[in-house]
């Protein structure tokens, strides 16, 4: 065990490497440039000016300077489009919001997804198993921001329950935490279903209920149990999804998170702030897979860690 | 089992931890005046600033020689106390008030403006041409490039460029002298635009960057920021809100009227207006168009503020004889330009599309905005003349007409423009094109590199002056995206320049965008409107066509409560 | 009984996509015909953003802000948005189960190499790469094909269908590795049948199950995406109407808190929510009855 982790642990900077390799190449490639309001051509000199300010001249001197300055200082540079602001203060600013959100999500996700999945499991066929089924694959089934912009006018608009945005409290994150809730929901929801029906055809389950144990232990202690852990092994990509915020939700809610980042800095030409972005969402990926995969063991100690089906 | 139920517990945990930590530490308490900016702010180094958000903040943090009146925009002393010209009207002595200071209290002295000039000739930025009408800039500026750039490569023994050959000068620690290179009559209106605005140099020293040239613009920020204007820059928090208080040390402290002012981020449109709504700002400096409109059609509200705006929306017509994937350029005819100007409708652009009311063009430079500029009359909406140009320049029909593109940015309304004038276009002269809405950045690029054949464009004017528009059209202008080179054009705008009865150069300037509109190497369209929301308590906020505001006179007339009454 | 139940849920899905894919199909020549006023870019200059009225056929769904018929946009952009998702998630298919096969078929370093790419790809963040391609492939296709409208549709398949292989690619690759090892694999094989054969005979058979069910899956994924899209601003070219670009262009009108113009979203988000549900129901019915202890860790 302590072997696999440290084998994880030594591929994590390789991976991250590669990572920054390939967004540095899409984003240096991608046309258009970082410099300039598009309204107004912005003059030669002024664009060399900027370029030699942010080292950025040729792809062989930006290479050369914010990879070291990354590895060294844990310094990602200037961002190019908010002057004044470097991308290490960017994600000061928006990772604890979108952690914060992200983790609200997280809970809400699993909680009604579980429930909507063993429900559906067991009136498997019946009219609780379409609705309930129904009711999470929604998240799934309509554009997000239509869904985001759903909520703001039944909860706000309409019954004046919560606010319509902003941040600060937690009344405020609870619109926006459900709207992000329902992918990973609706994906919970599924795996959860799949594996009841699964589980509660074995045989140690058709004991238990011969026992005599009630059903509702049956359910929970052992089927759901069991059940429960491929959507465990689906917790690593939900989350780490979920604490990097999302464009859409973070637009629609007006909140201060990161997920914006990815849309606008690529909107932007943003390089450092982009490559930034991506390095964190790719570290919490992988440290969450990681994370997942030592939980697995924990959870269930008859599951050898290494044997993790791919 | 409890261990499966320790995961939800162990989040609710951690949800807790994070609400905690994200929590805002900043003050809540609500500003005497809060508003919506345009978008989110890019820039606060006057340098680099190019953005109508964040010369909006320029104005209350800075002040130039000149400053704006609030209400009218007229430029008027501001920081000097006294200005003379000379009798060639080329060379400006500038007196500085001796009680202007700096908001940490020091004396703001030529030397700033000497300074905060000199560093747009050496390190450019988006308005350094707007430097150039001073004697020798655009030559230094150039040589000091290549000194820079030679320097970088290792070149230490080449000397760097001689300043004093640029005609700005402090003749001592209150007096500036500026030589230009023609009589510039709106020169006062440049030296109240934020490019001419000082900089206070010893608060940035700390922020130098190795090279010796540039600024970390970490200085940009409180507390480091240390300007000369009404108000100091206090917090600004990323994304969330940045605050200005009122300067202790500012000169006319008496006519400020609000003490803290916020801006409060939103970036959606919807957003943005629910905040107006729910009362916690003053003031929405840029309605949604489409929220706006929805408001107009049904029941004008008393707090939607719609005006006419210094901006012309129009499309622009590639001249190159050759397009830029190496097929011939049919819109270098003059006659087919013409055809396509004539035979756009705009009534249901702006009935439909823009839908408040913006007043439809047929001239450049926004009409009845400069007192005694008489616009000329531009193409009228004429099919049937349109139909004959083209028969003349060999498309009968329409037939024979290549597919070209109409470039857009895909965002606003920019794509149902697109689609009416495509579909106009092919009713009324069987022309067909496609469209191609693309991302604004590649737009932008396409634009300045002619990578288009039509395109839809639009510009504002910096300062109360024709010129401001004229200039884009000049052969040699970065900005003439169109590539539109007309000799005669370019000799009235230089008559202009140089011209001194302001009657006389209002008159050459028409004379000129009478030939800019007759050629068409740009179809106006309509002009722009802004759409203000705020209340009857706000006071002191102007309608002005360039959308800019002077913080100072601005303040909201509160009910006992605290919260201005809805 | 459980089939029955399974076959219940497919046909239902399936009987709701037919109805509206059919409709959409056969109304083609209207929302096409220049000269009908369904067609999808008649603009009705004097009628723009009324609400729906049930006295004039074209007026079911009120009309857009330009005065097309909604419903004549609806009905072709329910084509062209199950068009996006089928070629997107046909590209997807395609690549996931050649990258699966190949890896789980020829192991060794060809399949840790493979695996790894996907590991990478995996860590970075899906909407940026999704982005990107659009953007990166969109000028240079645009010269080849020497048309924008034909390009952008292609980039749209390709960059949807470049970032959603990987799931398929995992799954495929685990059940060859699974498969490879059975007896009649392995007797195949110490018959000397050519690989080929192999291939086409014995392995891909057992593969159709999971790839028709994640070929399912993978076609709302596709049109959800391409809606997202639409909402950033890169999507289907106007006028070419998709439900997701519909929705996305309606939403500030219909969701405004003044005068919501509600039909410019609830129609193509009706139509929208209706097919990609049905299309999960399908999907789902049909992993139940393909394989019901389909390991579903990865979807």
């Amino acid at each position: 065990m302590t072997r696999f982790i440290a084998w994880r642990i030594l591929q994590l900077p390789l991976i991250l490497a590669v990572v920054y390799l390939i967004t540095f190449a899409l984003v240096w490639l991608a046309p258009g440039s970082p410099y300039g309001n598009n309204d107004r051509a912005l003059s030669e000199a002024a664009k060399n000016d900027l370029k030699v300010r942010f080292h950025a001249e040729s792809w062989e001197k930006f290479l050369t300077y914010y990879p070291w300055q990354i590895v060294a200082h844990g310094d990602f540079g200037p961002s190019l489009s908010y002057e004044g602001w470097s991308v290490n203060d960017v994600l000061r600013s928006s990772l604890p919001v979108s952690i914060s959100l992200g983790l609200l999500s997280i809970l809400i996700a699993l909680v009604f997804g579980c429930a909507a999945g063993v429900t559906a499991a067991l009136h498997r066929g019946g009219i609780l198993d379409f609705l309930s089924l129904a009711a999470a694959l929604i998240g799934i089934s309509l554009p997000p921001f239509v869904v985001a912009g759903m909520l703001i006018v039944i909860f706000s608009d309409g019954l004046h329950w919560l606010p319509s945005g902003g941040w600060g409290e937690f009344r405020h994150m609870i619109l926006p935490g459900v709207a992000l809730a329902l992918m990973p929901m609706a994906y919970i929801a599924r795996l959860t279903r799949v594996s009841m029906l699964d589980t509660l055809g074995h045989d140690f389950v058709r004991t238990a209920r011969a026992k005599g144990l009630p059903k509702r232990t049956v359910v929970w202690k052992h089927a759901f149990r069991t059940a429960f852990l491929p959507v465990f092994t689906y917790l690593g990509p939900a989350t780490a999804y979920a604490m990097t915020g999302s464009f859409v939700v973070e637009t629609v809610f007006n909140i201060p998170g990161l997920g914006q980042h990815f849309v606008n800095g690529v909107k932007n030409r943003d390089q450092t702030l982009i490559l930034g972005t991506v390095l964190v969402y790719a570290a919490f990926l992988l440290v969450l897979n990681l994370f997942v995969d030592i939980g697995y063991a924990l959870i269930d100690p008859r599951i050898e860690i290494n044997a993790r089906p791919e | 089992m409890i261990r499966l139920l320790s995961i939800p517990v162990i989040l609710a945990g951690l949800v807790a931890a994070a609400v905690f930590w994200s929590h805002d530490s900043g003050d809540s308490q609500r500003a005497d005046f809060a508003f919506v900016n345009r978008g989110d702010n890019k820039c606060l180094d006057p340098n680099g600033m190019s953005w109508m958000q964040d010369i909006r903040i320029a104005y209350a943090l800075w002040e130039g020689l000149y400053t704006p009146d609030p209400v009218t925009w007229k430029p008027v002393l501001g920081t000097a106390d006294r200005a003379t010209v000379d009798s060639t009207r080329t060379v400006w002595t500038i007196h500085i008030r001796p009680d202007a200071r700096w908001s940490n209290s020091d004396p703001v002295k030529a030397g700033d403006f000497i300074f905060a000039w000199r560093r747009f000739l050496e390190t450019p930025g988006e308005y350094t041409a707007l430097h150039f009408y001073i004697r020798g800039a655009r030559q230094y500026s150039a040589d000091f490039a290549d000194y820079f750039a030679a320097r970088q490569k290792g070149d230490t023994k080449r000397a760097a460029p001689d300043f004093g050959s640029v005609g700005e000068k402090a003749l001592d620690d209150q007096t500036i002298e500026v030589t230009l290179n023609d009589p510039v009559p709106f020169f006062p209106a440049l030296l109240a635009f934020p490019p001419y605005f000082p900089m206070n140099e010893a608060s940035m020293q700390p922020f130098k960057e190795k090279d010796g040239l540039h600024y970390n613009q970490k200085f940009t920020r409180p507390p480091y920021l240390v300007t000369n204007g009404p108000y100091r820059l206090a917090e600004w928090s990323f994304k969330r809100r940045l605050r200005m208080v009122a300067s202790d040390y500012y000169w006319n402290r008496a006519s400020v009227k609000s003490r803290v002012i916020d801006q409060i981020y939103a970036e959606d449109g919807t957003a943005a207006f629910r905040t107006y709504e729910r009362g916690d700002v003053d003031w929405l400096a840029e309605l949604d168009s489409d929220l706006a409109a929805q408001i107009l059609a049904h029941g004008k509200r008393s707090d939607l503020h719609i005006f006419p705006a210094f901006g012309t929306y129009f499309y622009s017509l590639n001249c190159l004889p050759t397009l830029s994937d190496g097929r011939h350029n049919p819109l270098s005819d003059v006659r087919v330009r013409r055809a396509l100007a004539m035979s756009i409708d705009r009534e249901p652009i702006v009935k439909n599309v823009g839908r408040l009311g913006q007043p439809i063009s047929f001239t450049y430079v926004p009409p009845h905005v400069f007192e005694g500029y008489v616009s000329p009359a531009g193409l009228p909406y004429d099919v049937a003349r349109a139909r004959r140009l083209l028969a003349e320049a060999g498309y009968p029909d329409g037939k024979g007409f290549p597919h070209l593109p109409i470039l857009y940015n895909s965002e606003g309304l920019h794509g149902d423009i697109a689609q009416i004038i495509r579909r106009q276009w092919l009713d009324n002269l069987g022309i067909q094109m496609d469209l191609q809405g693309v991302e604004v950045k590649i737009f932008g690029e396409m634009q300045h590199t002619q990578q288009f054949a039509v395109s839809r464009a639009s510009w504002y004017g910096d300062y109360a002056d024709p010129s401001t528009f004229t200039d884009k059209y000049k052969s040699d202008s970065d900005d003439n995206e169109a590539k539109w080179n007309s000799p005669e054009y370019d000799r009235l705008c230089a008559l202009a320049a140089k011209e001194t009865d302001p009657q006389k150069r209002l008159d050459l300037l028409s004379r000129a965008e009478g030939i800019l509109l007759n050629d068409a190497p740009i179809i106006p369209l309509y002009t722009y409107v802004n759409s203000y929301m705020f209340r009857d308590q706000v006071k002191g906020l102007p309608l002005l066509a360039n959308a800019m505001l002077m913080f100072q006179p601005v303040h909201v007339i509160r009910s006992d409560d605290g919260k201005s009454s809805q | 009984m459980k089939g029955e139940l399974q076959s219940g849920r497919i046909r239902f899905g399936g009987g709701i996509l037919l109805l509206l894919l059919g409709t959409c199909i056969v109304t083609l020549p209207w929302t096409l015909g220049s000269s009908s006023n369904f067609y999808y870019d008649r603009q009705h200059t004097d009628s723009p953003l009324l609400a729906p009225r049930m006295d004039t056929v074209w007026m079911w769904f009120g009309t857009s802000k330009l005065g097309q018929s909604l419903m004549g946009q609806c009905l072709l952009g329910g084509v062209i948005s199950l068009t996006i998702g089928l070629a997107a998630a046909a590209i997807s298919v395609v690549l996931g189960v050649s990258v699966g096969i190949l890896a789980g078929y020829r192991g060794g370093w060809l399949d840790s190499l493979l695996m790894r790419i996907v590991d990478v790809l995996y860590a970075l963040p899906y909407i940026l790469l999704v982005i990107l391609f659009k953007i990166a492939l969109e000028s240079p296709l645009g010269k080849i094909l020497r048309s924008s409208a034909a390009a952008n549709l292609v980039v749209l398949f390709l960059s949807i269908g470049l970032v959603s292989w990987l799931t398929m690619a995992r799954v495929i690759r685990g059940q060859v590795l699974s498969l490879r090892t059975l007896p009649f694999i392995e007797a195949a094989r110490a018959a000397g049948v050519p690989q080929h054969r192999i291939f086409l005979r014995h392995l891909l058979p057992n593969l159709i199950g999971p790839i028709t069910v994640y070929a399912t899956l993978t076609v709302p994924q596709a049109i959800l995406q391409e809606s997202l899209l639409s909402f950033l601003g890169i999507g289907i070219q106007k006028p070419l109407p998709t439900w997701g670009s519909l929705a996305s262009d309606g939403l500030g009108l219909a969701l405004a808190p003044v005068a919501s113009c509600w039909w410019l979203l609830v129609f193509p988000c009706t139509l929208l929510g209706v097919t990609l549900l049905a299309l999960n129901f399908v999907g789902d019915g049909l992993r139940d009855a393909f394989d019901p202890k389909a390991e579903a860790s990865h979807i």
